[in-house]
Order: structure tokens, then sequence, then C-alpha cells
């Protein structure tokens, strides 16, 4: 028996194993991306609210100190000088530490301190002075741009520089106003978890974190929207990685006043922090998950394979010709039923074995008794005293109830045809023992009538009157040539007398003329027997009722009219009786063609021939 | 319907038995209940053979008639055969009231059962039959039997 290559367990392991894992990995890398992507989203939109409420926050303050500075700038382009009340105004802006007055010079060759508002004397100068000669680029600036605003690294000043001129005169002024910017520095150095920038047109950080303050943010954080030209566009968020190699998500809000703009970075990394935790919880998840599902898969797989192992067991005991296994599968699924039906099935094979092996037994038996049953017959060719004899015999299966059989005693030749009830092995064991009783018999110097009286009475006892036997029992007198015959209901011979005519129905005379009843109907029977002459070329054909039932190959019956038509032909010229018999045989061969016979038959032709030769029995 | 059939017709005392079919080892005769009839008529006109076995079982039932008369009727050749060869097949108390016997035209190669009527075709030691037996196409017709072993149930 082929062994099992790869268990179905295991199959069954896997399948229940593997699709669990691959639609809960699946869900999971679809689960995490999506809320990573989420989360994402909301950290734009949050940092991209808190950049434009920055922005508004820089926005609301600058506007407030250029509001309180618009009029002093109004009143020094009217008056050409700050007036009182401009002083008083100033004194009481405390964030507003001063106000230069520059004005252009001529073809703006240079520029020219016109006036000043000051908390102190010369505070002014001493700032502006810090700027060193950066301070006339920084005034150009604000020439082109109109307005600016300028802060020194490491100082939370700022330069407000706005441009204006009067109506009424040709001059153009450059006001500095000088405020200090803790508030907004305040803003943009609090760290909740991520930078902000105020950045200025240059893209330098005014605000942000201390070490970043006067850098290019563009150094720092990559953004396109920091080299590229977007004055249509207020707000925006980027995903960037930084000179660190580290992924920041980046937002943006134009402040609205200057050029002035409000960047925030985020980590990307901590802001995906509960996505991590997300992914580690769901490890964890999926471990627990996979772990009871592999549980779950041993136990199912094996309660589903333990059946499945012992009919593979089963099958592979049978395959070695143990039948007499049996499987013990209890449970009521398809499995179970396919269980019962194996054990059934074994026990059918088992059964089928037995039977096989008892119907080889019996066959050998019944091969045995036919091979026992063919030493009752004679030679089936033969001379007794003047008799010629030739006979035949074919049993319907391996044994038959037919006998015939011929032997001397004393002046006598006895010539017995028997049929016993039916056929096969019950009728043949009878025909046995009426060749015993028959072996007897033979000792005794009796007459046909009382051989059949002692064989009746044999039968009797054996069979109990449930086999009985017709039975034609003769015996020819050597030297009377006569013929006493007893008929204990069996077929009558024909009697055929030698003749110089052609051979015709009417010559074919029965030997009816006693009948008694059949051998073991009655165990106290008295046989009648009467006495013919059977004169030199004379022949007498004794045959048993299963000649006249042999049947073609398409079950048409012989009959009575085609033996007697076979019977006439066999003998129309008084042929010695080998001859007879085998025209008979070939007349009712070649009728039959080989087809199974319905009951024994057989049949044989005594003649008297005249003269006498060895007796071989 | 099985290869074996019969049919009880009670008349009072009187019955008919009509058998069809095959008589052999798996009849059961025992079924037709005739208890208690003094006259029992057998119509053999349905059977078509009989085996030994079937012989056997009908000697059984028939001797369980004891005193009753038997009477066969419309007997054809196989069960004729078998009375004119078995002892006892005929209780030595029943006789033969009619019976087929087969005519044959070996030229044409018609046959036909004409039935013999006691009284009419045979009687007791004497069988007459019909003058002659012409076929479908009006040619004489043959008696089809060996007339000493057909008629032996007659004459003996």
């Amino acid at each position: 028996m082929v062994a099992n290559k790869f268990s179905i367990r295991y199959k069954i392991l896997i399948l229940l194993t593997v699709i669990p894992i691959a639609a809960l990995g699946i869900y999971g890398l679809l689960a995490v991306k999506v809320f990573r992507d989420d989360k994402i989203a909301y950290v734009f939109d949050s940092s991209r609210n808190i950049s434009a409420s920055l922005a508004t926050q820089v926005k609301i303050q600058l506007n407030s100190v250029l509001g309180t500075a618009k009029f002093l700038l109004q009143d020094y382009l009217l008056q050409g000088q700050f007036s009182t009340l401009s002083q008083k105004l100033f004194e009481n802006e405390a964030q507003v530490e001063a106000v230069g007055v520059f004005k252009v010079l001529a073809d703006r060759k240079g520029y020219t301190v016109e006036g000043r508002l000051e908390k102190s004397k010369d505070l002014f100068d001493s700032i502006w002075a810090g700027w060193g000669p950066e301070g006339v680029s920084i005034l150009d600036t604000a020439i082109q741009k109109k307005r600016l605003v300028k802060k020194r690294i490491g100082d939370d000043q700022l330069f407000l520089l706005e441009v204006a001129s009067s109506p009424n005169r040709p001059e153009v002024f450059v006001f500095v106003i000088v405020y200090r910017g803790s508030e907004i520095k305040d803003v943009f150095s609090e760290n909740k978890g991520m930078q902000a920038f105020l950045i200025d047109h240059e893209g330098k950080v005014l605000f942000g974190p201390e070490a970043d303050e006067g850098i290019a943010l563009s150094a720092k954080v990559p953004a396109s929207f920091l080299s590229r030209d977007s004055k249509t566009v207020t707000q925006g968020a980027e995903a960037v990685r930084d000179s660190q190699k580290k992924d920041l998500l980046v937002s943006y809000s134009k402040v609205g006043f200057s050029d002035l703009m409000v960047v925030t970075a985020v980590d990307q990394n901590r802001a995906l922090i509960a996505t991590k935790i997300l992914v580690r919880k769901s490890g964890f998840f999926f471990v627990v998950m996979i772990s009871f599902i592999v549980i779950l898969s041993l136990l199912v797989s094996r309660s589903l394979t333990e059946a499945l192992t012992s009919l593979f067991l089963a099958t592979r005991k049978v395959s070695e010709g143990k039948f007499d296994f049996r499987v013990n599968v209890k449970s009521n699924d398809e499995i179970g039923t396919l269980a019962e039906n194996f054990n059934l099935m074994a026990r059918e094979v088992s059964r089928l074995l037995a039977q096989t092996a008892e119907k080889a037994r019996m066959e050998n038996e019944l091969l045995t008794a036919k091979t026992v049953q063919e030493t009752l017959f004679p030679l089936s060719k033969n001379r007794v005293g003047p008799l010629g004899i030739s006979g035949f015999y074919e049993p319907s299966s391996e044994c038959g109830g037919d006998w015939w059989h011929y032997c001397t005693v004393g002046d006598r030749a006895l010539l017995w045809i028997g049929d016993a009830t039916g056929h096969g092995a019950p009728a043949a064991l009878i025909t046995s023992a009426a060749k015993s009783a028959a072996t007897i018999i033979e000792l005794l110097d009796v007459t046909p009538a009382q051989a059949l009286e002692l064989l009746n009475r044999c039968i009797y006892d054996v069979s109990k009157g449930q086999i009985m036997m017709t039975f034609f029992l003769a015996a020819f007198d050597f030297k009377t040539s006569r013929l006493t015959y007893a008929n204990a209901s069996h077929e009558a011979p024909f009697l055929i007398r030698k003749s110089n005519l052609p051979l015709r129905r009417k010559d074919l005379l029965s030997l009816n003329e006693v009948t008694s009843p059949r051998l073991g109907q009655a165990r106290d029977t008295k046989y009648k027997e009467t006495t013919v002459d059977l004169e030199l070329g004379d022949m007498v054909f004794l045959y048993t009722d299963g000649v006249l039932d042999i049947q073609s190959p398409n079950s048409q019956p012989w009959g009575e009219r085609e033996f007697l038509k076979a019977l006439i032909q066999a003998n129309v010229d008084s042929p010695s009786a080998d001859v007879s018999v085998a025209r008979f045989v070939e007349a009712f061969q070649a009728f039959r063609q080989g087809s199974s016979l319905i009951d024994d038959v057989t049949f044989f032709v005594v003649k008297n021939e005249g003269s006498e030769n060895t007796v071989k029995i | 319907m099985g290869k074996f059939d019969s049919m009880v017709d009670r008349k009072g005392t009187e019955i008919l038995v009509s058998l069809v079919g095959v008589i052999d080892e798996d009849v059961d005769f025992s079924q037709l209940n005739v208890a208690g009839a003094e006259k029992v008529s057998v119509d053999f006109s349905g059977v078509k053979s009989i085996n030994s076995c079937g012989i056997r079982e009908w000697m059984k039932w028939i001797a369980l008639l004891k005193t009753a008369e038997v009477t066969y009727v419309k007997c054809p050749k196989v069960i004729i055969d078998q009375i004119n060869m078995v002892d006892g097949f005929l209780p030595s108390n029943g006789k033969v009231e009619s019976f087929y016997v087969p005519y044959y035209n070996e030229t044409t190669g018609f046959e036909k059962n004409v039935l013999f009527r006691y009284g009419v075709d045979f009687k007791e030691k004497a069988v007459t039959p019909p003058a002659q037996v012409l076929d479908d196409q009006g040619q004489p017709m043959e008696m089809d039997v060996l007339e000493a072993k057909y008629f032996r149930f007659i004459n003996k």
C-alpha cells in the first residue's frame, strides 16, 4: 500500500493557519496604512491650523504696533518733526522702544537720520548701530518692499521698516520702529511637539527655536514652498525629509504682513507614535490570535484527522489481508458514515472471502466427488458374454444423479440404469448408495424384481423418502437369451428387433410390460418382473429422461419426436452397440451445440452380438 | 405470475384444481386446500413440464386425498408420460377423463393436440382415435406418439 506523503492533518493545519495569518496580516497592513494616512492628515490639518493661528497672532501684533506708529508717521510727515503729542503717545507705548526716521537722500545715494523718538537718549542710534553696514542694505530693501520686518539674532527686538512720503514734500522717509517682540518670541519658542518658525522674505528665521534664529530655513527644512514663488498660495503643507534624514510634516501660513511667513514642522515619528503603538498592540493581538488559531487548528485537525488516520490504518490493514480489522469512529458526520461503511465493506469482504473459500472448498469436494463418482461407472464400451455394450454419461453439474452399470453373475449379465430425484451432489450420494447396494446384490442369486426390492430398501433407508430413484434392472441369460426385467417407474427402454427391413417408429418396442413404484418411495414395495427374448442381433436402448430434456442454444427442447428420429437413424442398419451409441451421441450433440444440460444424460445400448468374449468390468 | 400457479374451485364436495406452469421442487402443493373433498378433478391443461422433484411433490400431495375420487382432465403429454411411467402418479382409484394426443404432419410441420375424452375416444383397455385428423391446410396428420407406450395407462 502506498504511504501518505504529506499528511492531511498538516494540510488542514496550514489551511487553518495561513488563511487567518494572511487575512489578519493584510487587514493589519491596510488598517495601519489607513490609520497612518489619517493621522498624517490630522497632523497636517492641526499644524496648518496652528501655523495659521500663529500667523494671525503675529499679524495682529504687528498691525497693532503699526497702527500706533501710523499716527507718529503722519504727524512727522505733516510737521517735519515729531510733535509733543507724538512724543507723549510714544512714551505711553511700552513695547515700542524707539522710532527712527531716515530720509532718503537725493538720487537715493544714502540716508540721513532726520528724526527720533526714544525712551532714552541716543537709544535709537545705538540700536541701529548694531546693524552695522547691513543697515544700509536693510533700508534699501525697505525702499524696494515698502514695508519690511527685520530682527537681529539673539535679540527679540523687531525692526518694522515702513516707507512713507508726504504728499506735500518730495522726500521719501523710512520709518524704523523698534519694537520689543517678546510676546511673539514666546509664541514661537513654545514647543508643543512641533517647531514653529517665523521667517522673513529671505526665508531666514526671525523667531523659532533659539539655535535656528537667523538661519535660512530651507537649509534645515528643504520644503519646496520655501524655494518657489508662491505668492498666490497662503497656506500649505508638505512632508519632507530634513538634512538629518528625519521625516517632517511641514505646514505654512503667510502672515499677510510684509513677506512674513509662519512655518511649523512636526517630527513625523513623533506625530505617528500612536500609529506605532497601534502597530505594536496590533502585533501583540496578531500573535495572540495566531497562537489561538494554531492551537484551535491543532485540536480541530486532530479531531478531523484522527478518524481519517483510523481509516487510513484500517485500509492498510485490509491491504495486508486483515479483513477482521474494524474502525472505531463514533462521529456523526460524513467521516463517521464513511467509517461505518468501511466496516460494512470489510465485513462484507470478509463474508465474501469466507464464502469464496467455502465455495472453493465445496468445488474441490465436488471435484473429488466427481472423481469418486466416475469410479462408480463401468467401461463405456465392453463385451459381456454375447452382449456388446456401449454407453454414454454426462452429468449436468459436477456430480450427477444418473447411474448405469453392467456385470455378470453366473450365466447372466445384469444391466442397471437408474435416475435419482433431482441432480447434483444429493442425487450423487444416492447413486453411490445404489452402487454399494448393487455390489452386494450382485453376490446374491436373485431375480431383477428381488434385486430391486433389496435396492429399494437400501435407498429408502438412506434417503428417508426424501430422494427417490427410478430404476430399470434387467438380467440377460446367456444360455436362453432371455431378458428378464423389472422397472421402478423408470423410462421404459426400447427393444429393437433385428430386421432386414428399414427401421421404423413402430419397430421401437417399449419394455413397459411391468412398472412398479420408484425406489425409496415405500420401504416394503414388491416389484414385478417380466421376460422377453433377446435374439441374436436384437438390441436394447436404455436411457434416462435427461436425454429428452436436452436443449438447443436457443432453449428449444429436443423432444420425443426428434429423440425417436435420432434413435431410428442410429440403428437403421442394425449397427454394433458402439456404432449405435456413437451415432446417437453425434445426433444429440449436433442439436445441443454445446449448450448446458438441464438434467443428467445417460444411455447405453446392449446388443446380442452372439459371440462370447472375455468379460472386462 | 411465477412459473407455477394453481386455482381451486370448490362446489360442495367437488373440487376442481387447475394447475398452470412448471411443476418442480419449488412447488408447494400443501397450499391446495381440498379437505373434505369427495371428488377432486385436476385440470393439467396448463402444465408445461414436470421434473422428478415435481413428481415427488405431486405424489406426496395426491397421497393425502386417500378416499377421494380423483379425476385427471385435459392431461398434456408430459403428464401422460408420467402416468405411464411412474407407478402411483395416478392414484389407484383415479382415472383419466381426458387427455391430449399430439398429432403431427411431417410434410407441413403442423402440430396439433387433440383432446381424447373418456367414453368418446377411449375407454377401459380400448382407444378409438379419430378416423382422421387434418391440419389447418386439410392435410392428414399422424399421431406423434408411440401408441403402445402412450396409451399404456389405458390398456394395462
